[in-house]
């Protein structure tokens, strides 16, 4: 026990922490390279007070009794929801989307803090509900702490942010016992009104002729046609479900629900999703439909990466990320800079100490002293996770481009206090997991 | 495991799922970047050291703009080549030197050059525009000598003009490069660092229509930037943008530059029975050829710092307390709630007082006693006077002044358009801390004090007089064409805005008070045309008691009678208090009225009235 912690800190988590970070602030700096090797940019700076004000943060935080914080939890997320609206109104515009507040060279995201606050608040839901989390009224009443934030964040518009809250909720539900019917439920239902809002884009941009099926998607008055034909047939399977209580009727119901439901809301949704989202998407089934434009990004990053090999070309010897091919290369590419640099032996490096972050935390949540803790810590290596997998993803074409960071190694303040912040509440379950 | 999992927490097979997930995904994921890195490693080597596909930008034609006619454009563009020089393609320490003998060729400084690439933006690879609108030999010198220059290179480029300057400069507008803040707001909406973006008017109002899709030239290039391959060049042809045609008439829209002439002021002409705008015109105005290209930032802040504001359009973004011309509104309000008949007499003697308030009748003995009508032709303060806080009282005063459109925009399709004011108790308490009283009342009645309006406004009050109550929103854009084959993509078609329900007795009665305006009433003796009866109302703002300054208003409409709506047209002119008195608004109204029913140009009407012996005043 004694080896494994200094002032009963978890030293496995606190060292992959600490050499993500140095990596992180070591391909900032090189990213902030041109190609004659002078530094354009001193985001590295920025990146090492960051990190340093983050890692007190960190101390702070898991020196605290998490229980103690308990009564705070509503405050934070209804403050964070206040900033969120204000950050509507009043907030910056960067890059199209109106996500930051502040003055001067000073900003914030509160989106990225919403994630923590969201995460304490759905634990302390968690914990109250018990086993009744089982239950479908329960499930969704407690998605409505995910859907407000969700919301505005989608108004900014910030699509990535956004729909990391999604597999959050789900991780959550999931190590808090909910039933895996329900969360598939929820999952296929999402996936498929995703999936209907593009089909009609898909057609056009990739496709290339016209599928007259595909009317159900683009054509409002054929949707709504086959609306109502899905809708008898759930009537006849539920009056069926009712007399014979037959177990195929209960999952023809439940596939019916899942498809009628995500073909409605896809009739809000292209309302909602802009035009450029949806052509990240398409580029991301094929970037060489726009190889200009969207899907340049792909391209590029793709090819740094592979260019890396084995072991890279070597630090601040990259010629992609140097050329500045790649845009946003300090923040949501940051890995492929990573990956062309140090190849596979730093990818391999990388994957190393997150998944020590990952499976660490996940026993820190299951040797929680309490269910609270527990589910926190369940929330907040969910986040980490889709983090991981939804940037690393984008740099490597296996996941559409949607600006969402990497932990740790991204530029970027905030996002950086939220990884330090969420991982020092790992740090204080772990202290505290001892009943007295 | 020494800790115990604990029961009540986390079910420890659900735990044990979702660490293998994790595993799970980390593996595929390493799996993919395995193939990527270490099997196919060296394909993307090859691609990023050795081919890169560079491409150029082949920029968009923008939409061109016509008048209602869609025969010659008001806006187009002209072809022009601009000089280019991507620093990060000259070798270090070089720079100056390639500079100063870029600088030499093309008849600028250096030092030009040193402010637009700095020294701190050496490295960074991308195009820097250094001139443009360089003569064709002397990019032809350049593409003979390009050895000595490396780095340098040139685009054609498309440059807007404006064939009909400085009559249109407002409603059409100027167009710029991108600003990095116009930039962050503009991102994934189709912009790019590159864009020229409508800066006002027409251009920024639609800009996005005429923007159109810019194409690339994309060849291969080796690391170093040397063509691999001369054949593979591919071109992605650009999109133009599309072509605007307006409502407005050109000949109409110079006749009314020529009638305000120099004078500080604007005119609005309008059809009542659409809203569609005829002519808009402001002065001071500016050349928007100038605010393009060479030149561009000296010829800006130079217009930006005449104290004459010649980019403010003052036809709708600025506002004036509308003097008499407000008294058609009492006219209307006062009959429409019959609180008067036209045959009832009020006596309007020289003075009117409330409290210490005292207004004066313009003539200083007086009227005597005067019906509504002759209280108009006459523009009668004491009898407006008596009508509005005796009569009306305060809130329906102001309820008609709203419902007439004040204080509100219009919704033109125009960027900047102001408000105006129409004062209210709460608003009086609110800016000044003073509660509101009767003279607050009498000042609005006679067109004074707080409420203020725009020329479009006062030109819309008289639209809906005209127009049976029914209020079209005033426009600019009238059919959207395609950039290629000039097929129409979109008309645009009235809007209904407002309707007030007025009676047809309120309607023939105000009306027939503006015919006598202008029919032995105060306009009398400079509404001289023959060619058409026009009914409206004159307006007399002093601006200050002190210095002898005057706003002049004239809001007029013609044919007074007529069966064809569609020939009627609203003309309002404001003429600012800053010009030499010379009650020049009914003049220019006189002047465009008699060129629009006669067809002619201004020259040929002022030869025309000349002639008729009836241009006294010029």
């Amino acid at each position: 026990m004694r080896s494994r912690s200094i002032f009963g800190f978890d030293v496995y988590i606190l060292t992959a922490t600490l050499m993500l970070l140095t990596v992180g602030i070591l391909f900032v700096y090189s990213s902030g390279l041109g190609i004659s090797g002078d530094a354009l940019s001193h985001e590295y700076v920025r990146q090492i007070i960051w990190a340093v004000t983050g890692l007190v943060i960190l101390v702070s935080i898991s020196l605290v009794q998490y229980a103690s914080l308990k009564p705070w939890i509503p405050y934070a997320y209804l403050l964070g929801l206040v900033l969120i609206v204000m950050t509507l109104l009043f907030g910056r515009v960067v890059n199209g989307t109106r996500a930051w507040l502040g003055v001067g060279i000073l900003g914030i995201q509160p989106s990225e803090f919403m994630k923590i606050a969201t995460i304490l608040a759905f634990a302390v839901y968690l914990e109250r509900a018990g086993n009744s989390i089982k239950q479908i009224p329960y499930l969704a009443a407690g998605s409505l702490l995910f859907l407000f934030p969700m919301a505005l964040i989608l108004m900014q518009p910030d699509f990535g942010t956004a729909s990391v809250f999604f597999p959050i909720f789900l991780g959550m539900c999931y190590m808090a016992g909910a039933k895996v019917r329900h969360l598939m439920f929820i999952g296929l239902t999402a996936l498929l009104v995703l999936a209907f809002t593009m089909l009609p884009a898909w057609e056009y941009y990739i496709h290339g002729s016209r599928i007259p099926a595909f009317e159900i998607f683009s054509n409002v008055r054929v949707k709504l046609m086959v609306l109502a034909g899905l809708a008898a047939v759930a009537l006849v399977a539920l009056v069926g479900l009712m007399m014979l209580k037959r177990r195929s009727f209960y999952w023809t119901i439940y596939s019916i629900a899942i498809l009628f439901l995500s073909l409605a809301a896809s009739l809000g949704t292209r309302a909602v999703i802009r035009d450029y989202q949806i052509m990240r998407l398409i580029v991301f089934l094929n970037p060489y439909v726009d190889p200009r434009g969207a899907g340049w990004n792909v391209i590029q990053s793709v090819t740094a990466v592979g260019s890396g090999g084995i072991a890279g070309k070597g630090f601040l010897q990259g010629t992609q990320s140097h050329y500045h091919f790649l845009p946003e290369q300090s923040t949501d590419f940051i890995f492929s800079i990573l990956a062309e640099e140090w190849g596979f032996a730093g990818t391999l490096l990388v994957f190393g100490l997150f998944l020590v972050i990952l499976l660490r935390g996940l026993y820190i949540a299951g040797n929680a002293k309490d269910s609270f803790a527990g589910y926190m810590a369940s929330g907040i290596v969910t986040m980490i996770f889709t983090h991981f997998i939804v940037n690393v993803g984008m740099a490597i074409g296996l996941m559409p481009v949607a600006g969402v960071p990497l932990f740790l190694v991204s530029y970027g303040g905030s996002s950086m206090w939220t990884a330090l912040a969420g991982i020092g509440i790992l740090m204080s379950i772990y202290q505290h997991r001892y009943r007295y | 495991m020494s800790d115990s999992w604990n029961k009540n927490a986390i079910p420890r097979s659900r735990a044990i799922v979702f660490g293998s997930l994790v595993t799970m995904l980390f593996l595929g994921y390493l799996g993919h970047l395995f193939s990527l890195q270490v099997v196919d490693g060296y394909l993307y080597t090859v691609r990023s050291e050795n081919i890169k596909r560079r491409s150029a930008v082949i920029p968009a034609a923008r939409g061109e703009i016509f008048d209602r006619n869609y025969d010659v454009p008001l806006a187009t563009n002209a072809n022009s080549f601009a000089v280019e020089i991507n620093p990060a393609l000259i070798a270090r320490g070089e720079h100056d030197e390639i500079f100063a003998r870029t600088a030499d060729l093309l008849g600028i400084q250096a030092a030009d050059i040193q402010r637009r690439i700095p020294a701190s933006s050496y490295h960074v690879y991308q195009q820097i525009e250094i001139r443009s609108a360089v003569p064709f030999e002397t990019i032809v010198q350049l593409a003979e000598n390009i050895h000595d220059y490396p780095g340098v290179s040139w685009a054609t480029k498309p440059v807007r003009t404006y064939p009909d300057a400085e009559a249109s400069a407002h409603l059409l507008g100027y167009v710029g490069d991108i600003t990095p803040e116009e930039l962050q707001v503009l991102y994934n909406r189709g912009y790019n660092a590159r864009s020229v973006l409508g800066k006002s008017g027409i251009e920024q109002q639609y800009d996005l229509l005429l923007q159109g899709e810019e194409g690339r030239s994309i060849r291969t290039v080796d690391a170093r930037g040397r063509r691999v391959g001369e054949d593979d060049v591919e071109i992605l042809a650009p999109e133009p943008g599309h072509n605007l045609v307006l409502t407005v008439d050109r000949r109409i829209q110079r006749l009314a530059q020529a009638a305000l002439g120099d004078r500080i002021g604007s005119v609005v002409v309008l059809r009542p029975n659409s809203g569609e705008i005829l002519a808009m015109v402001s002065y001071p105005t500016f050349d928007p050829n100038q605010l393009y290209g060479n030149g561009a930032g000296r010829a800006f802040s130079q217009l930006r710092n005449d104290p004459r504001a010649p980019f403010l359009n003052r036809a709708i973004q600025s506002s004036y307390p509308p003097a008499s011309t407000i008294k058609i509104l009492l006219t209307t309000a006062a009959l429409e709630e019959e609180l008067i008949s036209v045959d009832d007499t009020i006596f309007a003697g020289p003075h009117y007082r409330l409290g210490n308030r005292i207004v004066n009748e313009w003539r200083p003995s007086g009227f005597g006693r005067i019906n509504i009508l002759q209280a108009l032709a006459n523009s009668s303060n004491v009898f407006f006077a008596t009508i509005g806080h005796d009569y009306l009282g305060t809130e329906r005063l102001l309820s008609y002044a709203s419902e007439f459109g004040f204080g509100i925009q219009s919704g033109i399709d125009l960027p900047g358009e102001r408000p105006g004011l129409v004062p209210t108790p709460e608003w009086k308490r609110r800016v000044f801390n003073s509660p509101w009283v009767g003279g607050d009342t009498v000042n609005v009645a006679i067109g004074q004090g707080f409420l203020s309006v725009t020329p479009l406004q006062l030109a819309n009050m008289l639209a809906i007089l005209v127009n049976d109550g029914v209020l079209y929103r005033p426009h600019v854009l009238k059919e959207v064409r395609d950039g290629h084959t000039g097929e129409v993509i979109e008309r645009v078609e009235p809007e209904i805005i407002q309707t007030l329900s007025l009676k047809p007795q309120t309607l023939q009665n105000v009306r027939r008070a503006m015919h006598g305006v202008t029919r032995g009433g105060t306009a009398e003796p400079v509404i001289t045309t023959p060619v058409v009866e026009i009914a409206g109302k004159t307006g007399t703002a002093e601006i200050s008691s002190e210095t002898d300054d005057w706003h002049s208003w004239f809001v007029a409409y013609g044919p007074y009678e007529t069966t064809d709506p569609d020939e009627q047209v609203v003309v309002a002119v404001m003429v600012d208090a800053a010009n030499e008195w010379e009650w020049w608004a009914p003049k220019a109204a006189n002047l465009i009225f008699h060129g629009i029913f006669a067809d002619m140009s201004f020259e040929e009407t002022v030869a025309d009235l000349r002639r008729r012996r009836r241009l006294w005043y010029m």
